[in-house]
């Protein structure tokens, strides 16, 4: 919460971090929880694509072993009335004309990522942020970040990766 | 009752509720008129209607969409600027109360230091340290009070200075005549002594013998009453950090008043399960001095009554004589040193008695009536 403001944003919380490993692959899942439900909708419906990106970071110890980003990107058609939901990671690709049903779609994530068999005893971090957007007919840039109060909502989870689950 | 905050917590407390209070309040304006804007933002709906109208070629369709895309665009950049701006309102008033508040804060107090020193400087003036001076610095009304400050400082310096010595060349004055007179108590008998003796020598030396045991005797006591004056001194300049120990009194002054039980009549009436705090040897020269006193004063077949009793958390020794009395405009001078009414006395008894009762945080009294009689009464704590 603000001091100061009757500004309401979004306090987005990340939560249910989880996952599962196989022989060549570690996917990672989460929920976002009050990410979206506040001024989204209205930028949405700029046609304008918006992104919401997933920073993953694996470390074994104190190293890096992997790092990598996903975007989740949402797309509206104002002429059809069509929101396109597509998410990174699993490539998969939503479609409905219902804004809600999109929020509802893009507060889950699941990743998948390839699986080095040196990995053991490793920390999963990830981090959602949202970028900078360009407004071609308006010709503006702007941080779409101002929306979750410049907070970045982000988790860390233990994981064993010596037996596959 | 007193205030419990002083001027600087005052004047600080004032500037956070008028200064930040106004800000906050202009704040909450600003962001319900912000809300305004947002909320008929949030009303402002055209694409669904567009969406309705029939669109007779695809161009028209095309305008139509160009028409929405660039509407909700529009509306989708306002919105974010406008949240951006109550994001960033909020900050920059946190910020500016923050700055603000602090740099009211370093002001007040370097306003205020000077007053702090300037007080710590007055205290120091009261406690007689009139050595003190304050760097003439800050602003030009400060240096200007701690100019006159130090001017002050100074002069009260330079006449403690005067009186000191004033003062110091007095007490020589007083000692040097007192010692003169003391001294010369005993030598015009111990020469006259001598003179008598030379006479015989040179007339008849052999009838010296006559003379010669008593005029021994007139030295042989005047230099005894020599000797005593110098213990006399010596014991009032020699008072030192008492040495308390816990004692019975009443044993003490049955002890002490053996001595002159033979030659001197004196009633007891001592409380027999009092204890007190009190260096013995001080306690010894408190009694002596004020039964001497009571003896010099005192005619015989008048008893001197010697009392302790307890009062309180308090022993209380009083010592009472049947003498002539001391005068009132006296009684009040009767512990200053060197003061006496005894054609034979230094005036230190009495001046010692006080001295080493204040040691023992004690307390001394005298009361006296003409032809009645002098009564000492000497407070000392209980144990």
């Amino acid at each position: 919460m603000l001091l100061f403001s009757s500004f309401k944003g979004n306090d987005p919380k990340m939560t249910n971090l989880g996952y599962r490993n196989s022989d060549s692959f570690l996917y990672v899942s989460g929920i976002m929880e009050n990410a979206f439900d506040n001024d989204f909708p209205t930028i949405f419906a700029s046609g304008t694509p918006i992104s919401v990106i997933y920073d993953l970071e694996i470390r074994q110890g104190n190293r890096i072993v992997a790092k990598n980003s996903f975007r989740h990107t949402v797309n509206y058609n104002p002429a059809t009335g069509i929101y396109e939901l597509r998410k990174d990671g699993r490539g998969d690709l939503f479609r409905s004309d219902s804004v809600q049903d999109i929020m509802r779609h893009l507060s889950s994530f699941d990743f998948g990522i390839p699986h080095q068999p040196s990995w053991a005893q490793v920390q999963i971090r990830i981090e959602a942020r949202l970028p900078v957007v360009h407004f071609d007919t308006m010709n503006k840039e702007v941080d779409l970040m101002v929306l979750w109060k410049y907070k970045k909502p982000s988790a860390r989870i233990h994981a064993d990766l010596r037996t596959p689950e | 009752m007193k205030n419990r905050f002083g001027m600087r917590t005052q004047i600080i407390a004032l500037f956070l509720i008028v200064s930040i209070g106004g800000l906050v309040i202009l704040n909450n304006v600003f962001q319900a008129k912000q809300e305004n804007i947002h909320s008929a933002l949030k009303g402002m709906e055209l694409s669904s209607q567009l969406r309705d109208i029939r669109h007779y070629s695809s161009e028209d369709s095309l305008q139509a969409e160009a028409l929405m895309r660039d509407f909700n665009e529009a509306k989708a950049v306002v919105n974010i600027a406008l949240s951006d701006s109550r994001v960033m309102t909020s900050v920059v008033l946190l910020l500016v109360i923050v700055l603000s508040t602090t740099v009211f804060i370093i002001v007040i107090c370097r306003l205020s230091k000077p007053l702090r020193e300037l007080k710590h400087a007055t205290d120091q003036i009261r406690q007689g340290n009139f050595s003190v001076h304050l760097p003439e610095t800050g602003l030009p009304e400060m240096r200007e009070l701690k100019s006159s400050f130090n001017m002050m400082s100074r002069e009260l310096e330079a006449i403690q200075t005067r009186l000191l010595v004033a003062e110091k060349e007095m007490i020589w004055k007083d000692l040097s005549r007192i010692l003169a007179h003391e001294i010369k108590n005993p030598l015009t008998p111990i020469q006259l002594a001598i003179q008598r003796l030379e006479e015989r020598l040179e007339t008849n030396p052999e009838a010296i013998k006559e003379i010669l045991p008593e005029s021994v005797s007139i030295i042989t006591q005047e230099i005894e009453n020599l000797r005593l004056l110098a213990q006399d001194f010596s014991n009032y300049a020699k008072v030192n950090q008492p040495n308390t120990e816990e004692f019975n009194p009443a044993l003490s002054i049955r002890e002490i008043v053996k001595s002159y039980c033979q030659d001197y009549q004196i009633e007891l009436d001592l409380a027999e399960d009092l204890k007190i705090r009190f260096d013995k040897t001080h306690f010894y020269q408190v009694l002596t001095n004020i039964l001497q006193n009571a003896i010099d004063a005192s005619e015989s077949g008048k008893p001197i009554m010697i009392r302790l009793y307890g009062e309180k958390s308090y022993a209380v020794l009083c010592i009472k004589d049947q003498g002539i009395g001391i005068e009132r405009k006296d009684l009040q001078r009767i512990f200053e040193p060197y003061f006496s009414k005894k054609s034979k006395g230094t005036g230190l008894g009495l001046a010692l008695v006080k001295k080493l009762c204040d040691a023992n945080g004690s307390i001394v009294r005298v009361k006296s009536e003409i032809d009645k009689g002098t009564e000492f009464t000497v407070i000392i704590e209980g144990v």
